[in-house]
């Protein structure tokens, strides 16, 4: 059957690839660089993204004009990832697709990938890792190899409306840091007429990342980076209980609104006034910023809340550029070109401009603070601090896990039951099961 | 008349070919292999299978959350229909009166049906969303669609919404179609108004409600993922998460697809089974004229 030859032969890429490079010390490969050659790369960044990320790749096409890139975008990133196994499956898989951070565990053993790293040694093309932030190259290596390149990296902030703190008599400069900061906050902005001061959308992503601002895995198996598959989810442990003890217990007591998931209650109750702080991704500076100058208030940015002397830091979040296996040599060094002209100083600044994710590299940040965009743009330079002051650990470079997005499924939904009365321990244990068991499966299935 | 006659045995096969081959590629391939990767373990990515025998089917089954959807489904299914078309025929019979401008308001009531699942549930976004929808503002309730009482309650109103217009189009058209002799001679014998709906007009409608409830359990089945999944997301805490959007979830977000394969064939058999059901049962009793 056809189908089963493209596996062996995909397998048997994977696994001779690697050795051919090694044995072949680098640059062995017999590939012409001004052959006519034209890739596809598939991106899940909608609305004025699609042009910004065109206009980034026209720029490449100008500098090689022998490649032809086919940008498209293919929907969310589960889209995405679902047309790409597809698409591989019916032997058309773009040459560089667009995933989550969440997804990079799946992918590293999807079997349809070729590590970044081991295609820019088997092309000689170094890739200047120590130029990128920590946090953010750390995500993607695995086993000392980075298999993706970073592309829009964000972490979430909080978010306040400077006015509103005025107003409750609360210090405008100096935003809340702990779990009690912000509740006492929340207090006084309640005491002063906003009945449900603070908000964010159910998203398990703030539960993660307060997890490892406790400096707590997410999984077992150093966090799912130590070569074997990850068995068991640790989330339900003391950390994730500390995280939901505050959140939910101040939406018992009526500080919290609960907007429900997704990424645009929590936006327009904030814009609109009816809270005073949300949690949201530091990818929202732009938007929420002129969300409230609109209605002539300030907003002012701080690092995410955690429980008093916590010593971990921010993982990233976002998401980053892969490449498929089994294209021609050409190819792939077209592919690996236009990923590396995406993550060099020119794309990044622009796309920092045009979105609020964090540009990847040192030297392009470098560059935006001589610009002096800083200090236009100070709440910016919260996100960068708050991620350059994370300790570098293992739990801070995130959590892998094959099943992530079922985890979060699951998360979401008990966050969802303790609103509703289950004790926050109960409810956590309970997803914990549940992870458990898919994880059981799915670590049979793909091995 | 003289009917014209083909001698040829084999055009009406050829005559055939294109919707065969419709039929082949987009519907019994399909249900084919889905039949056959429900037996399957699947790897995500690849694809590569292994066989399991009946360890999805065993495995959806004793997965609490499965059968909780299941119930749920079975729920949401009898009220939609029961609440649908119940109201579409009140509203058809209105739209069956001989008023000024009727034109208007009929257009105006089968409209919904225009609309896309996607955009009915924005609407219905618009108005329960708990950050600013308009009825969370004017009831002074924000809870709609973050409580699991009131969400599935919001979901069944827009499921029933939405479907509203193609129930009333056939019902009118039923209406319509009820003759004027059978309702005046019933008057005669004595009927009163109530006496003449009951057993003359239902009567006459009942191939038509018997057509309405095959296509309103496939309906609550299988088309109200679009609606939930921009309302609730099948939240809060799985109490909106019927079968399909259960299903949705496994194949497209967690990977599953034995599991998929395996729930799109009970959703299958459970429409199949329904639908059997309701002609072996009520089908018995419809009054064709």
């Amino acid at each position: 059957m056809k189908k089963s030859k493209i596996i062996v032969i995909a397998v048997l890429m994977t696994i001779i690839l690697p050795f051919a490079v090694f044995a072949a010390g680098s640059a062995d490969v017999d590939v012409d660089e001004s052959a006519t050659v034209s890739i596809e790369f598939w991106h899940a960044m909608s609305g004025a993204r699609v042009d910004l990320i065109q206009g980034i790749v026209d720029k490449f096409m100008a500098e090689n004009p022998n490649v032809e890139v086919d940008v498209q975008y293919t929907g969310s990133y589960n889209d995405t990832l679902n047309k790409v196994k597809s698409a591989y499956k019916a032997g058309n898989a773009p040459d560089i697709f667009h995933s989550y951070e969440i997804g990079t565990l799946g992918l590293i053993n999807s079997g349809i990938i070729s590590p970044l790293d081991v295609i820019a040694k088997k092309y000689d093309r170094e890739i200047p890792w120590d130029d990128f932030f920590t946090p953010v190259q750390s995500y993607y290596k695995y086993q000392g190899d980075h298999y993706s390149m970073p592309f829009n990296s964000s972490t979430p902030l909080i978010f306040y409306n400077k006015s509103f703190f005025e107003k409750a008599g609360l210090d405008v400069n100096n935003p809340p840091k702990t779990y009690e900061d912000i509740r006492a906050a929340a207090v006084k902005l309640q005491a002063a007429g906003y009945k449900t001061p603070v908000t964010w959308n159910l998203h398990s992503w703030y539960f993660e990342q307060m997890i490892c601002l406790q400096d707590e895995p997410f999984v077992n198996d150093k966090n799912g980076r130590s070569g074997e598959l990850p068995t068991e989810v640790v989330f339900n442990g003391k950390a994730g209980q500390n995280v939901l003890d505050w959140w939910v217990g101040m939406e018992k007591d009526g500080l919290f609104l609960d907007v429900g998931p997704g990424w645009s209650n929590h936006r327009a109750a904030f814009g609109a006034g009816e809270v005073a702080i949300v949690m949201s991704s530091s990818s929202d500076v732009n938007t929420l910023t002129a969300a409230l100058a609109e209605k002539g208030w300030e907003m002012g940015t701080g690092y995410i809340p955690r429980p008093e002397g916590a010593k971990g830091g921010v993982a990233i979040g976002g998401g980053s550029l892969w490449m498929t296996n089994n294209h021609s040599a050409e190819e792939e060094l077209a592919a690996l070109k236009l990923i590396t002209f995406i993550s060099e100083d020119e794309s990044q600044i622009a796309w920092h401009k045009g979105t609020g994710y964090f540009p990847v590299r040192k030297t392009a940040m470098d560059q935006l603070k001589t610009e002096g965009w800083f200090n236009e743009n100070p709440n910016y330079l919260t996100a960068f601090n708050q991620l350059l002051d994370s300790p570098e650990t293992l739990n801070t470079s995130g959590g892998l896990l094959g099943i992530f997005p079922e985890a979060r499924e699951l998360i979401q939904s008990a966050i969802q039951e303790m609103y509703a009365g289950k004790p926050v321990k109960q409810a956590l244990d309970e997803a914990a099961v549940k992870a458990n068991a898919s994880i059981a499966e799915w670590n049979e299935v793909i091995q | 008349m003289k009917q014209s006659t083909f001698n040829n045995k084999y055009l009406p096969y050829v005559l055939l070919v294109p919707t065969f081959f419709i039929l082949v590629v987009f519907l019994f391939y399909p249900a084919v292999e889905t039949f056959r990767l429900s037996l399957f373990k699947i790897h995500p990515w690849t694809g590569a299978e292994k066989f399991a025998g009946l360890y999805n089917f065993i495995k959806i089954f004793t997965n609490g959350d499965y059968l909780k959807s299941f119930i749920l489904s079975a729920y949401f299914a009898i009220v939609v229909i029961i609440a649908g078309l119940f109201f579409s025929l009140l509203i058809a019979i209105l739209l069956n009166q001989k008023i000024k401008g009727m034109r208007f308001y009929r257009t105006f009531l089968i409209w919904p049906y225009a609309l896309s699942p996607a955009i009915a549930g924005a609407l219905f976004n618009f108005l329960f969303n708990p950050a600013n929808g308009v009825l969370c503002y004017f009831t002074g309730f924000r809870t709609w669609l973050t409580d699991e009482k009131t969400a599935i309650i919001v979901v069944i109103i827009a499921a029933v919404w939405k479907n509203l217009g193609y129930n009333i189009i056939f019902y009118l058209t039923a209406l319509r179609n009820v003759p004027a002799s059978a309702l005046e001679s019933a008057s005669i014998d004595g009927a009163g108004p109530v006496k003449r709906f009951i057993y003359i007009t239902v009567a006459f409608l009942s191939p038509t409600t018997f057509f309405l409830f095959v296509m309103n359990t496939i309906y609550a089945y299988f088309a109200s993922f679009g609606l939930i999944d921009v309302l609730t997301q099948g939240g809060p805490a799985g109490s909106t998460r019927v079968l399909i959007y259960h299903l949705y979830k496994d194949f497209f977000v967690h990977s599953k697809i034995g599991y998929a394969a395996a729930e799109s064939l009970v959703l299958f058999s459970l429409v199949v089974g329904v639908t059997v059901l309701q002609f072996r049962t009520a089908g018995k009793k419809v009054h064709y004229q």
